[in-house]
């Protein structure tokens, strides 16, 4: 590579601006629906009777169709945890102005770990093992948003 | 494997910037693996392309990339996922006894033209994940550390360690964007954290590349080579794109591949009859996870392999002598780069980074978060 031996003089800076438009799914719309009831549900595998929240139609591992709806939580167990010092905006590292907690969540009768910020402890006190509860915006609006973050339980 | 299958030779290109074209990068490239080998384009059957539509900007990215690389006229075809998979494919075309001569070029312009983590934002499920921005690549990484740090009680340290390692190693591979010739822990501790634990030293570093290879069939291999690198076995596995539905501590589908490869290859202990690993890892926690599951290492021994050197240039089982995916991540190609340091090390071309009397090497490719797809290919220096 020789770019110390030719001077750039033109570079093309193409945006892309377009939409993709998803239906979601009927079992993401159930889930939401659940959440403006301040519920959170999941499904459960007929398989190997794992819990799985967010709700999805298929099992991987079984090649099965998840079809039983049950209620979880709203409080869990911190299973895991990273402190971010960072946001991510479109693929740009930025300095976060405080450090916040990204935690993996075991929701009270589920399998799955739910992706989820924590609130109201401090990044230096969490730990895993540490019992959380869901909180929910209020008035809900119907949206995934609607389960807003988790603080402690208690 | 049913017909011996070798690769004749390789070339890369690595840079941090946004130096030349795309297509000039590619044709001086291949022209000059072609010059080196003394053929033409016309001499290669099959063209196997690897690139990322999403990551170059325009669909069907390779378009514009046949051209430089000689497939004009010619039987191509493109694979999207990393470069290791245009590499098992290109092995498959010849397995099939349809070609001889076949070449395989991957690359990627992570450091100039777009921003790997927003590739990776992308590879979010995007009804759910993409909408709430609490997973990306560097939270999704951090996670799987931290997952490995709690089931094993290794320390933020021992992964500072590999780092240092590895930036050490690329100080030594001409093609390294970033190196320090002597880096310790103390610097990867020193630079920012983004995730705990991840810092910003034990990342991958942007880097715009390419890399080529000629693969053949025996007979037409050894006319094109006094050194081929056979290929010897290889396998994949893919997990479940869920990172709240794994076990991110350790990782069945790199040990699933691995098993296929060393199926294929009449590996039965990995630690002893390989010399030299080459491992796909974009953060240096990882470098664990994936050669502990491909047998090369004992579960949860990071610490243990830092402190005794096992995986150093002079260790028992040397990883990522090249400096891996600290000194150079060529996104989308990163595996193919591998092969490619696998080729160099067994054709004793690796410079100050050479492992003496390497004779068998393993290849370790991933995609998706937290690696979620892998990848593995053995090379050996003896045929059949």
């Amino acid at each position: 590579m020789s770019a110390q031996q030719e001077r750039i003089v033109a570079t093309a800076v193409v945006p892309l601006d377009f939409t993709y438009n998803y239906r979601v799914g009927q079992y993401v719309e159930r889930y939401i629906k659940g959440l403006g009831q301040k519920k959170i549900m999941g499904v459960k595998c007929p398989g190997d009777a794992s819990v799985i929240v967010p709700p999805r139609k298929y099992c991987g591992r079984c090649n099965e169709i998840m079809n039983e709806w049950v209620e979880v939580g709203p409080e869990g167990t911190i299973e895991n945890f990273t402190i971010a010092h960072v946001n991510l905006n479109k693929g740009v590292v930025e300095k976060a102005d405080t450090e916040y907690i990204v935690a993996l969540v075991k929701l009270d009768g589920a399998t799955s770990l739910l992706p989820a910020k924590v609130l109201g402890v401090s990044p230096v006190d969490v730990e895993v093992g540490m019992r959380v509860k869901a909180v929910f915006k209020d008035p809900v609006e119907d949206s995934l948003e609607d389960l807003s973050h988790f603080e402690p339980a208690g | 494997m049913q017909r011996d299958i070798a690769i004749v030779a390789q070339a890369q290109v690595m840079t941090d910037s946004l130096d030349i074209p795309r297509e000039r990068m590619l044709f001086d490239l291949v022209k000059g693996l072609f010059d080196k080998v003394g053929i033409t384009r016309h001499d290669i059957d099959g063209f196997v392309l690897n690139s990322n539509d999403f990551e170059v900007g325009h669909t069907i990215a390779n378009v514009f990339e046949d051209t430089p690389c000689g497939a004009y006229m010619k039987d191509e075809t493109h694979v999207e996922a990393d470069g290791m998979w245009a590499a098992q494919y290109t092995t498959m075309r010849l397995l099939s006894g349809n070609y001889d001569t076949a070449l395989v070029v991957g690359n990627s312009s992570g450091a100039s033209t777009f921003r790997p983590y927003l590739v990776m934002d992308y590879q979010l499920n995007p009804t759910y994940d993409r909408q709430l921005g609490i997973l990306n690549e560097l939270s999704t990484a951090a996670l799987q550390a931290r997952a490995y740090m709690a089931k094993y009680g290794a320390e933020e340290d021992d992964f500072n360690e590999i780092a240092a390692r590895l930036l050490r190693n690329a100080a030594l591979n001409p093609y390294a964007v970033r190196s320090k010739a002597d880096a310790t822990a103390g610097d990867v501790l020193a630079s920012d954290y983004l995730y705990e634990p991840l810092r910003q030293l034990a990342c991958y570093p942007f880097t715009d590349g390419a890399c080529a290879m000629i693969l053949a069939s025996g007979k037409r291999a050894k006319e094109l080579t006094d050194k081929p690198v056979w290929i010897k076995g290889m396998g994949n596995s893919v997990d479940t794109y869920y990172v709240g539905e794994r076990d991110l501590a350790t990782s069945k589908s790199a040990r699933m591949a691995g098993e296929r490869a060393y199926k294929l290859a009449g590996i039965s202990n990995p630690a002893k009859q390989i010399d030299v690993a080459e491992v796909s890892a974009k953060f240096a926690y990882q470098e664990p996870i994936i050669s502990e599951a491909l047998g090369l290492f004992k579960e949860g021994s990071a610490g243990k392999v830092a402190s005794k050197g096992l995986a150093d240039l002079g260790g028992s089982m040397p990883v990522c002598p090249s400096g891996g995916g600290l000194g150079a991540y060529v996104f989308t190609a990163n595996g193919l780069v591998r092969v490619a340091e696998c080729v160099r090390q067994l054709k004793g071309e690796a410079g100050e980074a050479q492992v003496s009397g390497a004779k068998t090497a393993l290849a370790h490719s991933q995609d998706g978060f937290c690696a979620q797809h892998n990848g593995v290919m053995v090379l050996s220096t003896e045929e059949g």
